[in-house]
């Protein structure tokens, strides 16, 4: 059985909620994570697609300190402290 | 207002014949406080001799991860102007070509919703509009594409892809840089807007060997024009040239790298099975030479400034490659080196500095090329070779 | 805003075939040849017929003012059109011949410089500095300016050896072309981070910020509870990788910031391969607003390349041939043991043949 776009983003929004604050989580990050549980059933595109939907749903924000990341929305200005 | 700057410092550069930056930020200033504490702030530089600038911050338009470069003034209560100033990239059309329409549009819209400033373009080569609050971020995406314009990259993305102005003015034109970059933005406008690799990953398209996007030095792929037959003569021009007394001989057949030209009386001859494409004949007689007829491109991989691990020139993968729409072999070829640069290449890692790391045998291997000589310019020189095949005494063993 | 239109994404850019002006467009692809007119002028022809390009100088940092200046320079004398070139450089382009003094003479009016073709120098490719980044040892707006005033008979004339690219970046970065440029100007931090301890905690990941560094000089530490991280000083090479990662751990000092100049990178493979720049002068004091130790460096060595460079030589070119003993022996630069490289490659650079001159 494949595993629904939204399913993909619902487990990736639980990783990226997991770490905040400790890691920031790549889109690589996230591809691999969900390679390692689905193997085969997944497919790049289709973690792209859930990634999209995080970022568009706004659950997640991309952010950027010499490479971007997604992350949990912050505060306007978070990184201004 | 604009009165009541106060720049000393910054008026000593109003001085001079060279178009004086701080008098044209100036010629805003009066519409636009984000000039002027630009302006305040600057001179406080000046004074200081250090930025006031923070690092960036988590600022863009919905939906994209690049396209934004989130800036904050470090002193807001001193320069409220300036305590956002927010950076946007806009998708530059292929070979930068306007017309006053299409530019006066973006400038009022830029007069609207930002500072009034711009750099015309930034290194990438996006039109970069300089400086404006996050909530003007928003409004200012949604004017643009209303008129027909796109952000650019930036972050972990596909940089926005740039190219000469090629077949639309140039004759040394090897295939047709603006719609290949036209191709290559629109084909890609995922790996653009949403940030998904481990670092930047620059196209720079350039038609011929002169290269004036400077490709083989600035892009992670360089796409360059060249040609692989002979170089086209007119002998009757080339005429033209030795009667109107030019040194042929000292500036022509003397510098060619490979001494493949010889010039009898009035006649030229070239020997281009030796000849290394590398434009200066043609360069200097544009009339009596021209680059051949079977054109395609080179593709260099993995140039780049020297952060993290030294500057790099791109190496050549492909010597040429035809150009054609739909550009398929191309679009395989890209989607090859992202996906194996996805999947193994370190946070921050450049192409080049993965190439290296990985070895060129390694990566070719993966992405499917030929090993060729055309891709050093020397075989190795140390004896550490990691053998594959070997004989067994029996049973196994690869053998060819 | 009006909430009433409908939001578009991935649109890309314009097609820029509306851009070309019908004379491009009818010799796309098929032009023959060109002819430089006079410093900063071109004309291109095809089958179709020919189409002039005036050629301006920008600050590059430019604002809606000047943009509407230009694009009423085009409106006036072009029907419309424009473009601009990789060096920041704005381009008229017309099929009407008497047109191009009108827009010399617009442009003077505008005091905006006419050239940067053939072998003069052009427009300089340059870095955002104190006006805009976070990173900046310097200002690239301000060097610009002042090199320029400086060298600005060279971009309306066409009588150096060979075309001269100048470059400007200000930090380590290199957002400029600074490492294949004939002369270029290179800001310079020369301590290492100042660690902002109260912050870092918060604002950066520890491992990411270890491994941000080439040279291995960051390790983590723990103060008053809180992992943060110290710098080994004597590893480091003040590269700013690191601020890049982590806002924490910021470089920039006033006293000791600067500015470096390198000489004789090229990108084209005219008769040569691309090269490289390579160091001439390690540290020249920031001296805004006009910066005179690093004009007088660069008149210098655009002067003696002048006097002593073969035609068609391109700056690097010249050096390869006279030798960089001679060089610094023309320019009168000091060679120090800042120009021995120590990083990686650094025993390519070194000499290894008795081949020197005497
Ligand atoms: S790179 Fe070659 S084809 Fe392109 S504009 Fe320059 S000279 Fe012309
Ligand atoms: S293109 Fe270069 S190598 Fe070829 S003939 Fe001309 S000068 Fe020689
Ligand atoms: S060169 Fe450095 S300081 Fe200058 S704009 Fe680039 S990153 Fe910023
Ligand atoms: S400035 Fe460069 S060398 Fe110094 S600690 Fe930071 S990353 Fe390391």
């Amino acid at each position: 059985m494949a595993v629904s776009v939204e399913q993909l983003a619902d487990e990736m929004f639980a990783i990226v909620e997991e770490s905040a604050g400790k890691r920031k989580l790549k889109a690589g990050d996230l591809q691999k994570a969900m390679a390692a549980k689905h193997g085969d059933e997944v497919s790049r595109k289709d973690v792209k697609a859930g990634i999209k939907l995080l970022i568009d749903s706004g659950r997640c924000v991309y952010g950027y300190f010499g490479g971007s990341s997604i992350e949990l929305p912050r505060t306007e200005g978070a990184a201004n402290e | 207002m604009a009165d009541d700057l106060k720049i000393p410092l910054l008026e000593e550069l109003e001085k001079g014949p060279w178009p004086s930056f701080v008098t044209d930020i100036k010629s805003v200033a009066g519409k636009s406080e984000m000039a002027a504490d630009l302006l305040r702030q600057l001179e406080k530089s000046y004074e200081d001799k250090r930025g006031y600038w923070k690092h960036g911050g988590l600022v863009g338009v919905r939906g994209y991860g690049g396209g934004v470069i989130g800036r904050y003034s470090a002193l807001p209560e001193e320069f409220p102007g300036v305590s956002h100033f927010h950076t946007v990239r806009v998708n530059q059309p292929s070979g930068w070509v306007y017309t006053a329409d299409a530019l006066n549009g973006i400038m009022d819209i830029w007069d609207e919703h930002g500072s009034g400033l711009t750099n015309m373009h930034g290194s990438t080569g996006d039109m970069v509009l300089l400086g404006t609050r996050t909530e003007e971020l928003e409004p200012t995406f949604l004017a643009l594409t209303q008129k027909g314009w796109d952000l650019g990259g930036s972050g972990s993305d596909m940089r926005t892809p740039s190219c000469c102005i090629g077949p639309a003015r140039c004759e040394y034109a090897c295939f047709d840089t603006l719609a290949l970059t036209y191709n290559l933005t629109q084909e890609y406008q995922d790996e653009l807007h949403r940030p998904m690799f481990n670092y930047k990953f620059k196209i720079k398209v350039s038609g011929c060997p002169n290269d004036c996007t400077a490709a083989i030095a600035r892009s992670d792929m360089a796409i360059i024009g060249i040609w692989k037959d002979d170089i086209k003569v007119n002998q009757e021009e080339f005429a033209k040239y030795v009667d109107s007394g030019m040194d042929v001989q000292g500036i022509v057949v003397d510098m060619c790298p490979t001494s493949c030209i010889s010039v009898d009386g009035k006649t030229i001859d070239i020997d281009d099975s030796n000849c290394v494409k590398c434009m200066h004949c043609i360069n200097k007689m544009p009339k009596a030479l021209a680059v051949g007829d079977e054109k395609g491109a080179a593709i260099a991989l993995g140039a780049k400034a020297p952060i993290v691990d030294g500057a790099l020139f791109g190496s050549i993968m492909v010597p040429f490659i035809e150009l054609e729409e739909p550009y398929e072999e191309l679009h395989d070829l890209i989607e090859r080196i992202w996906e194996f640069w996805d999947e193994h290449g370190k946070a921050r890692e450049r192409i080049g500095e993965f190439i290296e790391r990985v070895t060129l045998a390694r990566f070719c291997e993966e992405v499917g090329l030929d090993p060729i000589p055309q891709m050093v310019t020397h075989p190795r020189e140390n004896p550490y070779i990691f053998y594959e095949e070997y004989f067994a005494e029996e049973g196994e063993g690869s053998e060819e | 805003m009006a909430t009433d239109v409908e939001r578009k994404t991935d649109i890309g850019p314009p097609h820029y075939e509306q851009f070309l002006h019908p004379v491009m467009k009818a010799n796309y692809g098929k032009w023959l040849y060109h002819d430089s007119i006079a410093p900063g002028v071109l004309s291109h022809t095809g089958p179709e017929g020919t189409i002039y390009t005036v050629r301006a100088a920008s600050p590059r940092l430019a604002s809606t003012n000047f943009i509407r200046n230009m694009t009423k320079i085009a409106t006036d004398f072009c029907d419309g059109y424009l473009r601009f070139t990789s060096r920041n450089n704005v381009e008229f382009l017309t099929d009407k011949e008497e047109n191009v003094d009108k827009i010399k003479a617009a442009l003077a009016e505008l005091k905006i410089p006419v050239g940067g073709t053939n072998n003069a120098i052009s427009n300089v490719v340059h870095t955002q500095g104190w006006v805009h980044c976070h990173s900046a040892a310097t200002d690239a707006s301000g060097l610009v300016k002042v090199v320029m005033d400086e060298l600005a008979d060279y971009f309306t004339s066409e009588n150096l050896p060979a075309k001269t690219r100048l470059a400007v970046a200000c930090c380590l970065n290199m957002c400029g072309a600074v490492h294949a440029s004939d002369i270029a100007i290179l800001g310079v931090h020369r301590t290492p981070p100042v660690i902002d301890h109260s912050t870092l905690p918060n604002l950066c990941e520890i491992p990411t910020t270890v491994a941000s560094c080439p040279n291995n000089a960051i390790k983590p530490t723990s103060i008053e509870g809180k992992t943060t991280v110290k710098v080994d000083e004597d590893k480091c090479m003040y590269c700013g990788n690191c601020f890049t990662v982590c806002p924490s751990m910021p470089l920039s000092d006033p006293l000791n910031d600067g500015v470096s100049i390198w000489v004789g990178g090229k990108i084209s493979n005219a008769r040569t391969e691309p090269m490289f720049t390579k160091l001439a002068v390690p540290y020249l004091p920031n001296n805004p607003p006009r910066w005179p130790e690093v004009t007088d460096a660069v008149k210098k060595i655009v002067d003696v390349y002048a006097a002593n460079a073969r035609p068609f030589e391109r700056l690097g070119e010249w050096i390869d041939r006279i030798s960089w003993a001679r060089f610094f022996e023309l320019t009168g630069f000091e060679f120090t043991k800042y120009h021995l490289d120590d990083f990686r490659w650094a025993g390519t650079t070194y000499k290894r043949s008795l081949q020197n001159r005497y």
